[in-house]
Order: C-alpha cells, then structure tokens, then sequence
C-alpha cells in the first residue's frame, strides 16, 4: 500500500511542485509582505504598519461598504432572477429550449472589455438607448455615471445582466436531476404546481443554490471590472471604488505591495468568512 | 362503487401508436394484474388510468364516471410508483402525510390516517428516518403508506417490487396481497414477473406490443390458453413447443404428427373445425405434462442434456430425435439414468400457424 501511495506521489510530482512554486509560494509570501513597509528601500518588517492603516483607512471603508452594498442587494437578486429563468427554461411548454439556452448563457463568452463598452454606450446620458425608453414612458432621464446611487444600480445591473443566465444554467441542471416521478406523486396527491415549486423543488435544489451563492459571493468580493470600466475606475469619486478596485489602485498605480496584500487578504478572509456562515446557516438538519 | 372500465383505449405517442384498443372491465375490490414483456404498454395503461398520460382514444371510467378530461387527483386513485418515488428531504411520516398537509386536510385526522398506514404496514418505529437511511422493502412499504393515507378507491401499483431481492419479494407479495384483503379496495398491479402475477391476481391482464391478448382467472390462463403467446407467458418453466404437421382424423379427433419423427402421433380431440391434413400445427407441452413411457398417452424418445436437480422435483433438459429442445419435469426419485429415455406426453396443447388455440 506504501508503495502504490509512493508512486502515485511520483507521478503527481511535477504537479505539486508547479503547484507549490506558483501557488502556494505566492500565497505565503504575499501573507509575509503585508506585514513589511513596501514604500521604503529596502523593505523593512513593520507588522503595524499595512494592517494599522487599513483599521484607520477611510478608502478602504468606502471600498468594503460598496463591496458588501453590492453583495447584499445584487447577489439574492441574480439568484433569484436566476431561478426564475431556470424555471421557465424547464418549462415543457417553452418551445426552441437550446436557443434560450445559448441565449442565457452567452454574457458569459462575451469579452468583458467588448460588454463594457457597450453599458456605457447603452447608459449614456443623451445617446443611451435607457434614458430613451426611460423618456419614453415618461420618466425623467438617468445621469447613471455622475451620481453614486444611479453608478451603483448600473453595476449592479451589468453584473446581473452577465452573471444571471451562467447561475440559470446550474440551477437548470440541478433542476433536471430531481426526478420527474416525485412531481408525479405530488400531483396525484393533490399538491398544486406553487407548492411543488417551493416544498420540492426549493429544498431539493438548496445544494446547488448555495453552490451559486458562494460562486456569486466569491466573485463579487473580487468584483473589478465593471467599476473598472463602466464607472471608469470607480467613479464618480470613488463611489463605485470596490475591494478589488483599491487593491489594483493600491499594487499597480502606487506601488504599495504591502498595503495591497493586506487589502487582498482581508478580502479573502471576508469571503471564506461569508461563505462559512452562508454553509453554517443552510446546513442539512437532523 | 370502484369499478374501472376500459373502453377501446388507445395510445399514441406523435405516429407511434403503443396501446391499440384495449377493451378491460374491473370490478370493485379485484385484484387485476397487467402482465407482459418489456415495453409492451403496462404502465402506459396504468399511467392513463391514473391521469398521468393522456388517453389519445376511447374512454376510461372510474366507479362508472368518464374520467378521461379528470385530473389526476380527483379520479380516486393512489399510485405507488416502480422507483418509489418518495420525497427524498421528507421524513418517513412528512412523506406520508405531505399530500394531506397541503391540501388543507383537518391535523387530527391526518394524524389519524398516517398513524392507521403505519399501523398496517409495520414502520410505526420508521417514522423519523429520511428515505435514505430506509432498507429498499422500508421505502416500499413507505411508497404502499402514501398510497394508503390518500384513501383511494383504487390502488395502481406499478412494479412495486422489481427493485428488491428475491426472499424480500417473496415477502412483500405476501403483505400486498393482505393488504388487498385488509383494505378491499380495487387494485391494479402492473409486473412482467408471471410468478408475481400467479400468485397475487384475481385476474390476469396478458399484453403484448400494445395488444390484450387474454383476460382470465391465473389458473384459467395456465390450464386453457388462448394462444401461443399466453401459453408460453405463463408457468415456469415455460411450456415446450413442438413443431408437428396435421395428418388425418379419427373417431376421437385430429391426428398430429410430430415433424421428424413418423412414429410419433398424437390424437387431440377438437370442438371446432380443425385444420385440413398436411397444416402445419404447434404442439405444446407443459414440463409437468410428460410422463414415463407406458403411462399412457403418446412416447417420446429423448436425449438428455443437463439435470437440473431441486430438491423434490428436477428438471430435465433434453432434445427430441428432431433437435428440439424439451423440459422435462420428474420427481426427484424418478429421474432417469440413462442419457436416452422414452417419455409419454400426456397432456397437449394445439396451436394453429398463426399462433392461435385449436380447441
Ligand atoms: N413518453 C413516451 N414517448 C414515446 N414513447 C413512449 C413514451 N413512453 C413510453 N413509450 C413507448 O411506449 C411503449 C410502452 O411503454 P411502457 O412504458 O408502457 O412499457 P412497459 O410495458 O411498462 O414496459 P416495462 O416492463 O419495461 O416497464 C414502449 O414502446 C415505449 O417505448
Ligand atoms: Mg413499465
């Protein structure tokens, strides 16, 4: 037994050591600089100084309340707006499925930076086609990218628009694992359609939607292209500015290494956090 | 009264018809089996009496009401499914009384009915299990529970115990038919085991590729089949069939002529026309059917392959001087022990080209 672990371990060798070099080395050293002062040559060990900054820091308070802001309206949206179109996709009624299919899924394929552009095109005060139809239906005209609130929806909105349809597909499947006789047996036990949806299928799916809530979790704490280039790097005056926004801001416009990684720490350990309490709370009772 | 009537239905699939005109008359508190192979419509029949498939044609009538517009839910019925079909994040009891809960029904006499179901079928201790941590003749007997709380007229079960083993199926075939006797409801119960069908029906269904092909008592499809299909459906091991050719008529009926073997005649007696000398006919013999040589009847000259030995009766496989295969059933004690033997058909079954009963 020994002797088959040990061969499997020297097939596995080249693997674990690309893993180490480029994985776990990063991770470790990165936990080391945001405890030295990066700004000085050479850098010095100073175990306050980054973490002491970020408690006092009134950019990363904007940044983790938008983030957090973000993730508490956008998040249960999408799931839901999700779990709708994954109902309908299901539907035995709909007609041409593989279309709608491709159809939701297709955000996700699309470039970011192609997509980007076209929200700011579509959003755009006087050419927008949004503020048109807004007008048309008699509602006054948006400024979506000079005032935060309106910035804030657009973001939330293009994450929606990209995200909705990748989480639809998973709770389709899902939904298409559970088997069709259970359905049969509530209806001849006379349970209506609603009922089925919220007694059956919602229990049965809470897997998979806590699989698409930590994904959406886990993506959102590291949201950066959107605000990135729709608001155009979190504006208007950092209204938009997320997590992942400071620590680009904070690594690769100022050079702050140090500062950067204590930033991307907090942001990991605020989603390994999330998520913990997130699979805490759903857990299976018994 | 919980009566079921089928009046010429028939299934369509798009073009691909799978039901083709089934006449079916159930009377309240018999138990009727749907028997036949694979894929030839059972539970197609059963699903659309239990309003799960639409009726394409003809019609179908529970307790004498036309139910073919009827939803499911308000035909009476109770289905107990192959898969089981149970609630998988329900307990034992919420299984149970899950269809009463949501449909309004009074908290004291669900309790009432849940507790009566788990009374009859002995899984008052199982109550607090999810279906998973259930042995498989647990959820079955959980899946008979749901059926029982619904209180219906009539039960539908389709294959309920094609997924447990041998002993346990013996048992539960056992419980299904007190059940029956308990409750003394109609039911109809769908299997392509014939075992299953022998023991528990009052009456037997036989289908074939969408087609009834006899409707009878068990013991009346075993002794007097319609055809060649039902013939060999029923009994285990199935009767022989011997290829055989028409050569005259006496005093006491038609003369059959076993093909290959000149010597061997038989002579069944006919009510109907038979078939003019020469047509080609189909002999079948039981295995319990042959006899030793001189014990009446007509010899038969046998190779035998293989014994096949069962404790009081064995089996014996052999070839006719013509290279047709026949078992042969003997007491244990009576086992031959040379490999050729003479045997005595005693009893015979004739069938005509097309498959149909002489008689
Ligand atoms: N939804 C469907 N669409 C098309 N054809 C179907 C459908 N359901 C069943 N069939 C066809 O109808 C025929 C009868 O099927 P059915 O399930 O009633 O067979 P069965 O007698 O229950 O067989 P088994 O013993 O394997 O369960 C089969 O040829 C099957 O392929
Ligand atoms: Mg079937």
């Amino acid at each position: 037994m020994r002797n088959r672990n040990a061969t499997a371990y020297r097939f596995l060798a080249p693997y674990l050591l690309i893993f180490s070099v480029f994985w776990v080395w990063p991770i470790i050293s990165s936990f080391m600089i945001s405890f030295q002062a990066t700004r000085t040559v050479p850098w010095r060990f100073a175990p306050g100084f980054n973490w002491g900054r970020l408690i006092g820091d009134p950019a990363f308070f904007n940044a983790l309340k938008n983030t957090l802001l973000i993730l508490v309206i956008q998040v249960p949206v999408m799931i839901a707006l999700a779990m709708v179109m994954a109902v309908l996709l299901n539907s035995p009624l709909l007609k041409a499925r593989g279309l709608y299919r491709f159809a939701f899924f297709a955000p996700v394929v699309v470039g970011e930076v192609a997509y980007s552009a076209v929200f700011r095109l579509m959003f755009s005060l006087d050419f927008g086609i949004v503020n048109k139809l807004l007008n048309s239906v008699g509602l006054p005209k948006v400024d979506w990218f000079s005032n935060v609130t309106p910035a804030m929806a657009l973001i939330m909105i293009a994450v929606t628009w990209r995200w909705a349809g990748y989480n639809a597909i998973i709770l389709l499947a899902g939904m298409q694992s559970i088997p069709e006789d259970v359905y049969e047996a509530a209806t001849l036990d006379r349970v209506s359609k609603l009922k089925q949806f919220f007694y059956i299928t919602l229990p049965l799916l809470k897997p998979v939607i806590v699989f698409c809530l930590v994904l959406s979790i886990i993506g959102t704490m590291q949201l950066f292209t959107e605000p990135f280039l729709i608001t155009e790097r979190g504006g208007p005056g950092g209204g938009t500015e997320t997590l992942g926004l400071l620590l680009y801001r904070q690594g690769f416009r100022s050079l702050n290494f140090g500062y950067a990684s204590a930033v991307a720490y907090t942001m990991a350990a605020l989603a390994i956090a999330i998520t913990l309490v997130q699979l805490w709370l759903t857990r299976e009772k018994q | 009264m919980a009566t079921v009537t089928l009046s010429n239905v028939v299934k369509r699939f798009g073009v691909f018809e799978v039901v083709h005109g089934a006449n079916i008359d159930i009377k309240h508190g018999e138990f009727v089996v749907f028997v036949g192979p694979s894929g030839c419509g059972k539970s197609t029949l059963l699903r659309m009496i239990a309003g799960l498939e639409d009726i394409s044609g003809g019609e179908i009538a529970i307790g004498g009401k036309l139910v073919n517009d009827v939803e499911p839910a308000d035909r009476g019925i109770a289905m107990v499914f192959q898969s089981y079909a149970l609630y998988p994040h329900m307990s034992v009891e919420q299984n149970l009384s899950f269809g009463l809960r949501m449909t309004g029904n009074p908290k004291a006499d669900t309790d009432r009915r849940v507790k009566r179901a788990a009374e009859i079928l002995r899984i008052s201790e199982l109550m607090d299990r999810r279906p998973k941590k259930l042995s498989g003749g647990q959820r079955q007997r959980v899946a008979i529970g749901r059926a029982i709380v619904r209180e219906p007229q009539v039960f539908l079960f389709d294959e309920p115990l094609s997924n447990l083993d041998a002993e346990l199926r013996v048992q539960m075939r056992v419980e299904i038919s007190r059940l029956h006797k308990e409750l003394g409801a109609t039911m109809i119960y769908v299997t392509h085991d014939q075992t299953e069908a022998m023991t528990l029906a009052d009456r037997i269904v036989v289908l074939r590729a969408g087609h009834i092909e006899q409707i009878g008592r068990p013991l009346d499809l075993y002794d007097d089949p319609d055809n060649l299909f039902v013939a060999g459906f029923v009994g285990s091991p199935k009767m022989n069939f011997i290829k055989a050719q028409i050569v005259g008529h006496d005093a006491r009926g038609v003369v059959v002529e076993l093909a290959g073997q000149e010597k061997t005649r038989i002579t069944q007696p006919l009510a109907g026309a038979a078939p003019e000398a020469g047509s080609k006919v189909i002999v079948g013999v039981r295995p319990e059917h042959f006899g030793s040589a001189g014990e009446g009847g007509t010899d038969l000259v046998v190779a035998i392959d293989v014994v096949e030995h069962l404790g009081g009766t064995s089996f014996l496989y052999a070839r006719t001087a013509h290279g047709e295969d026949v078992v042969i059933q003997r007491d244990a004690a009576k086992v031959p022990t040379t490999s050729e033997v003479t045997i005595s058909i005693r009893k015979s079954y004739l069938f005509d080209e097309k498959g149909l009963r002489l008689r």
